[in-house]
């Protein structure tokens, strides 16, 4: 993989990375620093593997501007958007830097899902893992309309009748949440994969579904209508606006498998680059803009270090990887 | 020619049947249909449609041709196209736009040395000002200057 | 009247000296990237959001909401004047507007299609304004079996698009049906055709196949037929002082056409996920069935271009009723939208007007006066466009060659995706060479995953059955539209033709 974009961004550095203009040439000059990691002379290369304004994108941008806002990194910081083929071009080009202490990059779904699927050259477990920092969990909901009240008398229903659950895509956490949940509470649902979450959330409300998982982020609005009910979240630690919906493991029926929002470095980073992104992320999430970045995407906070979040990783890949086997999603 | 796009057409469709019938599943295992459903359905179809209209063309021996002068200057322009894809590869928007246009501009609008110049220069440096400066959109990178 | 207080609370909002600034900078902002092929709405917004940060809410609503419906002034400049599509919307008004531009009619051309947007911007605003309630029912109801319903009734246009040499009219659907396959699969999630490329698994994107078709491959044909040889001339003989302004007879011809295809276009864009593409498209095939010179369109009929214009802007107008009622965004265009909202700390959903008053009214006040500034400035702008058909073939040629490439590069900035461009303009130039039809091959790429995917939901969701599709009312009422105008329209255009035709003999 040796696409590599350089999206010169003008108005984007502009403002919160103001200095950075250097080429980038990162990979280059490294071999030469051998003193105290990081450098202040080394502009650190953040790639963001998806375009301006996702998920992905928003993530890393808060977390650079909290790195500035709190003098945390001492060099210059220069962020590209390297969107394409769903993350395997950026995070391409994070793996092509294998060795460098000033590559860096975010993980989001894609990080496991798009390896499973496409013959990327790289698998998650290959890059050096700094930390997950937070997940995207979902929530069960049903119409507003709908006789269901809470979670115990959708799984008694579930049990007596045939239901279908709406989701986004099939190489998903959508699919596979609520895959699992099913098997450990007892009930069978057909699955009905839709293109994005405004589809499936007209087919809901249409009551062409039955009922359907989504991100709470994107409905906290319906809900707050009425015109959704949420039964049930997949994360550890229910969301504010979510409050009273038990979570998966209250019922006894834990999933343990969500969307990994981490941070990574190239393959066979210097040991000494990873421990100290590792404690300077310890000092991220204590910062209320973190706090508050958490809060406005409707995320779980859940922080884990090091070779622990490798681990999750290559958990999370080989469950994914088995239940989409088992329903012939991948070979 | 007429006859070659429509054999290309043809190959085209059979390829895409093959996939369809070697790899896609017509059904799924819980009995919804499958993958392969609508493409085994298309590819049939082109492959009917496709021949059905390559027999109409050999029937149809005294279909125009266009003389040789025609197709000598859109090969060129297409080879010339199909160069400045390459270049766009190799050497990013900017540089590759400027080489791109002066060598079109000088095999297609001969004898005016000076004005190509300009347009060749002028052209590409108007759009990395609206693309790169004002729009902050994405331009061809190039490949030459990046490490592997 | 509660909407007449609202609206002019939102007025008073919207005319404030700066927030007037960030609407004139979004709707010239909008305009460019709306003429660059391929930098739709879509990809400018999600590149100029990171700018509004730090900005009054409701300024840069206003701003982003112009660039939004702004594009779709500029998109159809380049499908007149060069027969590349600025973005998917606009396809269809290369099928009239670049045969008139031939006839030396760009001008007329241009002026017109301003003012049907105008006009459907317009009426789709007032839509907005009186109804956004009654219409948020319609975004509700629509689930995967009115969706399949709503691809079918688009293919009906296919049969309009296939035009005289139907074999060849099909093969060309059948590439475009083919193409669409291309990705992942949406119910299995097995990737089809993708041969292991990342770049693929999203499947084949519209945007580089139109602009290497309709572009690339008409460039190709206009050196075909020599056209780069013609002295000094460009693609035609055009002059100003004669033929800028419209004709009586345009106005006359069209102005059925402009209110049709408003309130069409507007309710299609209220369907989320259907847009302003397939509404330009029907209004089209539409229009085209419905009029009495029905013949002529694709030959430059002034209607043919003024009801997909029209349709596309009032869709774009549309698309802000479940944006705005319910929180879902109906395209990728307003999710950016969408996404700027939860990032200022907004709550959209179905309590959002009511919680937020200023900013929704001040949005859909900015939107009347954001349509009247871009009818002024495209006016004003004209004179200047039509300088390029001014310019000799051989010259403008290589110029169209390097926007077709950078625009759609720009759009995801993928190579695969140029490339593809490039491929699709050479193939492009065949198909146009032997009688294929370019814009079935892009209608059936839109339409047929649409058709495939909500075809298969709806058979999981009925577990097999086909009564699904009469056992819901909006089924039932797509099913009653699609009749009428397949069935009815055209017996009662033949019972009016041959009843005047006997009034005739009758006469003589």
């Amino acid at each position: 993989m040796d696409m590599t974009f350089n999206l010169n961004s003008g108005w984007l550095r502009a403002g919160a990375l103001a200095t950075a203009f250097a080429a980038p040439l990162a990979l280059a000059a490294p071999a030469v620093a051998q003193e105290v990691y990081p450098s202040g002379d080394e502009t650190l290369d953040w790639t963001i593997a998806f375009g301006p304004g996702g998920g992905n994108d928003i993530m890393a941008r808060s977390i650079i501007e909290i790195l500035n806002k709190y003098d945390l990194y001492p060099g210059d910081i220069q962020a590209e958007n390297r969107a394409g083929g769903s993350g395997a071009v950026g995070w391409g080009y994070l793996y092509g830097q294998s060795g460098n202490p000033y590559g860096i990059s975010t993980t989001s779904g894609s990080f496991v899902t798009t390896p499973l699927q496409a013959d990327t050259p790289w698998e998650p477990e290959d890059f050096t893992p700094v930390a997950l920092l937070a997940t995207d969990d979902l929530v069960l909901v049903v119409n507003g309309d709908s006789e269901i009240q809470n979670i115990e008398q959708f799984i008694e229903n579930a049990k007596a009748n045939p239901i279908n659950i709406g989701g986004t895509g099939t190489v998903n956490v959508d699919f596979i949440v609520p895959t699992l949940f099913a098997e450990k509470a007892g009930f069978e649902f057909d699955y009905v994969s839709f293109n994005s979450m405004s589809e499936q959330t007209t087919a809901l409300l249409s009551n062409a579904l039955d009922a359907m998982v989504g991100n709470p982020g994107e409905i906290l609005g319906l809900i707050e209508s009425g015109d959704l009910r949420p039964l049930v979240f997949s994360g550890q630690n229910v969301p504010e606006a979510l409050e009273g919906v038990p979570t998966m493991g209250d019922l006894g029926y834990d999933i343990g498998v969500s969307m990994p929002r981490g941070l990574i470095l190239p393959p066979d980073a210097p040991e000494e680059a990873q421990s100290w992104w590792i404690e300077t992320m310890k000092q991220v999430v204590e910062t209320p803009e973190w706090a508050e970045y958490i809060r406005s995407n409707t995320l779980t906070p859940t922080v884990i270090y090091g070779d622990e979040f490798g681990t999750f990783l290559s958990n999370t890949k080989n469950g994914f990887g088995q239940v989409l086997r088992s329903v012939g999603a991948i070979q | 020619m007429r006859i070659a796009f429509f054999v290309a057409l043809l190959a085209a469709s059979i390829f895409y049947s093959y996939i369809a019938f070697a790899d896609l599943n017509f059904m799924t295992r819980s009995g919804r249909l499958g993958p392969g459903f609508f493409p085994r359905i298309l590819g049939a179809t082109a492959i009917v449609m496709t021949i059905w209209a390559l027999l109409d063309e050999m029937r149809n021996e005294d279909a125009p041709h266009g003389a040789a002068q025609q197709w000598r200057d859109v090969a060129l322009l297409m080879a010339l196209a199909l160069g400045y894809a390459v270049l766009l590869r190799l050497f990013g928007g900017l540089v590759a736009t400027v080489i791109f246009l002066a060598v079109a501009l000088s095999l297609l609008n001969r004898g005016k040395p000076l004005k190509n110049a300009l347009i060749s220069v002028l052209v590409p440096a108007f759009v990395y000002l609206l693309f790169d400066r004002i729009l902050n959109a994405n331009m061809p990178p190039a490949l030459i200057d990046l490490p592997i | 009247m509660d909407i007449f207080s609202d609206l002019v609370m939102g007025l008073t909002i919207a005319i404030s000296p700066i927030n007037i600034l960030y609407l004139l900078i979004g709707a010239v902002v909008g305009m460019i990237v709306g003429v660059i092929p391929g930098f739709g709405p879509s990809a400018g917004l999600a590149i100029l959001l990171p700018v509004t940060f730090g900005m009054d809410p409701i300024g840069a609503i206003m701003m982003l909401a112009a660039i939004y419906y702004g594009a779709m002034y500029g998109g159809t400049i380049t499908s007149i004047l060069l027969n590349t599509p600025g973005e998917s919307a606009t396809v269809a008004s290369t099928f009239d507007g670049f045969p008139l531009a031939k006839q030396g009619r760009a001008g007329p051309a241009l002026v017109m299609q301003a003012v049907a947007s105008f006009v459907g911007g317009t009426v789709g605003v007032i839509l907005i304004t009186i109804l956004a309630p009654m219409f948020a029912q319609v975004s509700r109801s629509f689930g995967p079996p009115e969706y399949f319903l709503l691809a079918l009734m688009g293919m009906l246009t296919l049969i309009v698009m296939i035009g005289a040499q139907w074999k060849l009219g099909v093969i060309s659907a059948l590439i475009g049906f083919a193409l669409g396959t291309v990705g992942v699969d949406l119910e299995t999630g097995q990737s089809r055709y993708t041969f292991g490329s990342a770049e693929l698994i999203g499947g084949i994107y519209f945007i580089p196949i139109a602009i290497g078709l309709f572009g690339l491959g008409e460039l190709f044909y206009a050196f075909y037929s020599g056209l780069h040889k013609t002295g000094s001339g460009g693609i035609v003989e055009y002059d100003k002082e004669e033929r800028f302004w419209p004709t009586a007879q345009d106005w006359l011809s069209t102005r059925i056409t402009m209110l049709r295809c408003s309130v069409l276009g507007f309710v299609v864009g209220v369907i989320p996920g259907a847009g302003a593409t397939i509404a330009s498209l029907m209004a089209y095939s539409t229009e085209r069935s419905l009029s009495k010179n029905g013949d002529n369109f694709g030959k430059g009929e002034m209607a043919g271009l003024v009801a997909p214009e029209t349709a596309n802007n009032a869709a774009s107008s549309g698309a802000m009723i479940p944006l705005l009622t319910l929180g879902i965004p109906g395209s990728a265009s307003t999710a950016v939208l969408l996404a700027a909202f939860l990032l200022w700390g907004l709550r959209p959903g179905p309590l959002f007007m009511e919680q937020n008053p200023e900013f929704a009214w001040g949005l859909i006040a900015s939107m009347y006066l954001g349509n009247m500034a871009l009818l002024a400035i495209s006016i004003f702008a004209i004179p200047l466009f039509v300088q390029i058909i001014k310019v000799p073939y051989r010259v403008l040629g290589p110029c169209v060659v390097v926007v077709c490439a950078l625009g759609t590069f720009s759009v995801h900035a993928s190579f695969v995706e140029t490339f593809l461009m490039f491929g699709a303009g050479i193939v492009g130039f065949f198909m146009r060479l032997y009688g294929f039809s370019a814009a079935a091959l892009v209608l059936a790429l839109v339409l047929g995953p649409l058709a495939e995917e909500a075809l298969r939901q709806t058979m999981t969701i009925s577990r097999g059955s086909f009564a699904i599709f009469v056992e819901r009312p909006p089924s039932l009422w797509i099913i009653a539209i699609t009749i009428a105008l397949v069935v009815l329209l055209p017996l009662l255009n033949r019972f009016g033709n041959s009843s005047s035709g006997k009034a005739e003999k009758a006469g003589q």
